[in-house]
Formats: structure tokens, C-alpha cells, sequence
């Protein structure tokens, strides 16, 4: 299993911080409250990255290869 | 040398070795026809290789490989649509609009060869919204047009920096606001109603007319081995404003006023690089030559300003943070904080290690490249004249005079 990548869709993005709370080890917030990805999503964090995904309230976040 | 005089805002446009090489007959199709024939019915798979020959690059400031571009519209499921974007959301560009009042058929050409090849029925232009001319250019020309069994449709751009870019058109096609918006697919392979579109710039769509109406040796005369073929460039300096095009290969003392190059430069618009006093003696109108010492070529527009290069760019810097669409956290958040850093290092207040932090903080985090343009030049300008922060934080300038101001 490859790494995979987050991808942030900004215009949906409202600054909530629930991937931030939900996946620390690759998201960090900027002065603003907005998603900072700081890593790759390697396969031991998939499943957290993919509760991220779910837990965003605008779904403005993806999991791609 | 021949200059036809653009509209309110006094662009000449000087005739060139190619695209504007019948500038003087008039953009008629009857003047277009007999200076440059008909372009027939090319193949995809020649003109695929006539393409990889000569090199060809989008034209609206990325530069990405065209034929590359039009294999993967045609590799993908469905009918394709073609889309000339004459839209030029960026001030200082006047490029497309002089291809569109002076070389119209040039542009719809090359549209109606893309649209040919892709077996497409439709081709949309997408035109200023405020620039009547253009619209008027296009719309004149296309009454002369014999029916292809190509339907046009003429969409109008709002006035807005960001208006241009590829899927705030595809919005803007939609009905929807003619903003950005995230592409999880290039437009090639998903774009307008979902079907793969060939969407690029004017300019590119006249180059590749150029290119099936002359033939490949033709395009080849021009330019250089490496790099074939010319450019369009609109040039701001003391000799006013000009679209100009240049065969690649040419020296920059050939392009700009008599002292150009040995002033600051600001190469490729507001999203731009700068080139230091001088630093344009050794180089030519060149993607490559430019893209070793970091510069961009962008869109071919080249500002010479008369005063601080650093002023300048804090006005440019306070207008793009205007200029952001406002959808996306880190631009709408982070441009103006930018701007503000700069201008606090251009009054010599500090600040310089808080500018490069924010352009950190804006880079590849929008549905656009707005960010990242505006940050690009904004690290360029305090990379190239390092020398003049530092004369600035002690409440100098070498410009002693600056008739630019801060008025942008």
C-alpha cells in the first residue's frame, strides 16, 4: 500500500478544525484556523485520514492517490 | 515598422514576423485569407508530431505543452468542446486583445483546426466583459465566416484577475459565478458539462493556426532550434505601451527601450518574476535561458517601472490581495496580511522575515494559482533587491523620485 495524499477543497473550506482534531499527525492549523498539511498520508494513518474526511462538516477534504 | 493604435488605452501594436504580419491589411477575413491561405483538415496524429517538432506551449502563462493537452482532450470519453480564452484578467496584458482587433481569423483558425481534429461542435470565446472592442472584434469577425458546421458562442468575462483562469471560465460557462473553483480533473479530461475541453488562450490558438496554415519549416524559420517560433509581448516602459512579437532567441536590448535592461524588470505581469538592473544584458526572449537564472516568461508581459522596483511591487502586491475571489481561507486571510508585511518592509518598519512566512503560507493553498503567482513575485522582488530592503529599513531608497507612487 502506497501513501496517499490529503487534498484540501479550499472554496469549501470554512476554517471548522475537525480534521485537524481528528488527524494531528499531518494537519496543522495556520493563524487563521485553516488546514495546514504537513505530511502524506502513509497506510498506518489511512484510516484515521479517512474519518477526517468523513468528520469534515463542509466535506471540503479528500483522500487521493 | 508598422503601429496600429489600440482603442481608449493607447496600446500600439507593431507589426511582427508571424501572427502579426498582416496587421496592415486590416483584420477582414478577405485581407487574413489572402495573406495567409486556408488551413485545411489536419490529422490528430501529424499535427501531434508537428506540435512536439516545434515545441508549442500554451501561451496564458503556465506554458504547458499544447500538444499534450490537445492528446488528452482526444484520449478522453466524449465529445469534446474547444475554448479560446481571450478573457486577459490581468491589466497590464493586452496581448490577446490585439491578436482579437487585429488578427481575429488568426485566433478562430486555429479554433476551427482544434475543433476539427476533436471532431467538436462547439467552440466557445470567452472575451472581457468590459472591453467592448473585443467583443465587438470577435463578433464582426465571425459574421464573416462561412458556416463550418461549427457552432460559436461568445461568453463574457468579468473584470477580475482571476477571472481567466481555467475553471472560473468553465464556471463562468456554466451560468455559475465566474470564480475558481477546486479541479479534482483538468478540464481536458472533465471540463465543460462534464465533457473533456480544450481550453487555452488566444495567443496559443493563433500559434497553432500559424503552425497548420505555413507548415512546420515555416514555424521552424523563426526563433531557435531549442526553442521555435515567437512570442507575443506587451511591453510598459518609456516607450509607452506596445504589444510586440518577437521571434524566441532575441536579445532583451532589442525588445525594450534604449536603457531597459539596465533597470529593474518585472517579466511575466503581477505574477511575475524580477530581473535585476542588468541582468537582461546576457539574456534573450528565452523560456529555458530565463527559467535557469528563476525568471518566468508568464504571459509575456514586461514592465519596466520608472522608480523603486520594491515600491512597485507593494502596489501590485495590495492590489492582487484585492483582487482575491474571496472563496479560499488562506488567499482571502493571507494576501492582504501579505501585502500589509510588504508594505511595512518598504517603509523600512521590518517585517521581511513575517513576508516570507506568509508567502509560505499562501503557496499551493487555493483552488487557484493566485496565491502562489502573488507570492512568487513578491519572493522574487525581495530576493533580487535584497540591497534596496536593506537601504529601505534605513529609511533610504535609491530611487529617489518615485512617479509611480502607491496609488494601484
Amino acid at each position: 500500500m502506497k501513501t496517499q495524499r490529503l487534498r484540501v477543497d479550499w472554496p469549501s473550506c470554512q476554517a471548522r478544525g475537525l480534521c485537524y482534531e481528528l488527524l494531528p499527525e499531518v494537519i496543522e492549523l495556520d493563524d487563521w484556523g485553516f488546514p495546514v498539511v504537513t505530511g502524506e498520508v502513509t497506510p498506518e494513518l489511512v484510516s484515521a485520514a479517512r474519518s477526517a474526511v468523513q468528520g469534515c462538516p463542509r466535506m471540503a477534504l479528500r483522500l487521493v492517490k | 515598422m508598422t503601429a496600429r493604435v489600440l482603442g481608449p488605452i493607447g496600446v500600439d501594436v507593431e507589426r511582427g514576423p508571424a501572427l502579426l504580419s498582416a496587421i496592415d491589411a486590416g483584420p477582414s477575413l478577405a485581407a487574413h485569407r489572402s495573406r495567409h491561405g486556408e488551413p485545411g483538415r489536419p490529422q490528430l496524429t501529424p499535427l501531434l508530431a508537428d506540435l512536439e517538432r516545434v515545441g508549442l506551449r500554451g501561451r496564458g502563462g503556465a506554458g504547458f505543452p499544447f500538444g499534450r493537452k490537445l492528446e488528452a482532450t482526444a484520449e478522453a470519453s466524449g465529445r469534446p468542446y474547444v475554448v479560446v480564452n481571450l478573457s486577459e484578467g490581468e491589466p497590464a496584458s493586452c496581448k490577446d486583445a490585439a491578436l482579437a482587433l487585429t488578427a481575429p481569423h488568426l485566433v478562430l483558425d486555429g479554433a476551427v483546426v482544434a475543433a476539427r481534429v476533436l471532431g467538436s461542435r462547439e467552440v466557445h470565446l470567452v472575451v472581457p466583459g468590459t472591453d467592448l472592442q473585443v467583443r465587438a472584434a470577435i463578433e464582426t469577425a465571425l459574421r464573416e465566416r462561412p458556416d463550418e458546421r461549427i457552432g460559436f458562442v461568445v461568453h463574457r468575462a468579468d473584470e477580475a484577475f482571476v477571472a481567466g483562469q481555467a475553471t472560473a471560465v468553465i464556471e463562468l460557462m456554466a451560468g455559475r459565478p465566474n470564480k475558481p473553483v477546486t479541479s479534482w480533473q483538468p478540464a481536458a479530461v472533465r471540463g465543460h458539462r462534464g465533457r473533456p475541453t480544450l481550453l487555452s488562450n488566444g495567443e496559443t490558438f493563433a500559434q497553432l493556426a500559424i503552425l497548420v496554415l505555413h507548415g512546420v519549416d515555416a514555424y521552424l524559420a523563426h526563433g531557435t532550434p531549442e526553442e521555435p517560433g515567437t512570442a507575443l509581448l506587451t511591453i510598459h516602459d518609456d516607450l509607452g505601451r506596445r504589444v510586440v512579437e518577437v521571434p524566441f532567441g532575441t536579445k532583451w536590448e532589442a525588445v525594450l527601450a534604449q536603457d531597459g535592461v539596465d533597470r529593474p524588470v518585472l517579466l511575466g505581469g503581477y505574477h511575475g518574476t524580477w530581473a535585476d538592473a542588468g541582468e537582461l544584458r546576457d539574456l534573450t526572449v528565452s523560456r529555458a535561458g530565463l527559467g535557469a537564472v528563476d525568471l518566468t516568461l508568464g504571459a509575456g508581459v514586461v514592465l519596466v517601472p520608472d522608480g523603486c522596483p520594491l515600491t512597485f511591487a507593494t502596489s501590485i502586491t495590495s492590489y492582487l490581495a484585492g483582487e482575491s475571489a474571496g472563496r479560499c481561507g488562506p488567499c482571502r486571510n493571507g494576501l492582504p496580511e501579505l501585502a500589509r508585511a510588504l508594505e511595512r518592509v518598504t517603509s523600512g518598519i521590518a517585517g521581511l522575515a513575517e513576508t516570507e512566512r506568509l508567502c509560505g503560507l499562501v503557496e499551493r493553498r487555493g483552488a487557484c494559482a493566485h496565491p502562489d503567482g502573488t507570492a512568487r513575485m513578491v519572493r522574487s522582488v525581495l530576493t533580487r533587491f535584497h540591497g534596496e530592503v536593506e537601504r529601505h529599513a534605513r529609511g533610504g531608497c535609491s530611487y529617489r523620485r518615485d512617479r509611480i507612487g502607491r496609488s494601484a
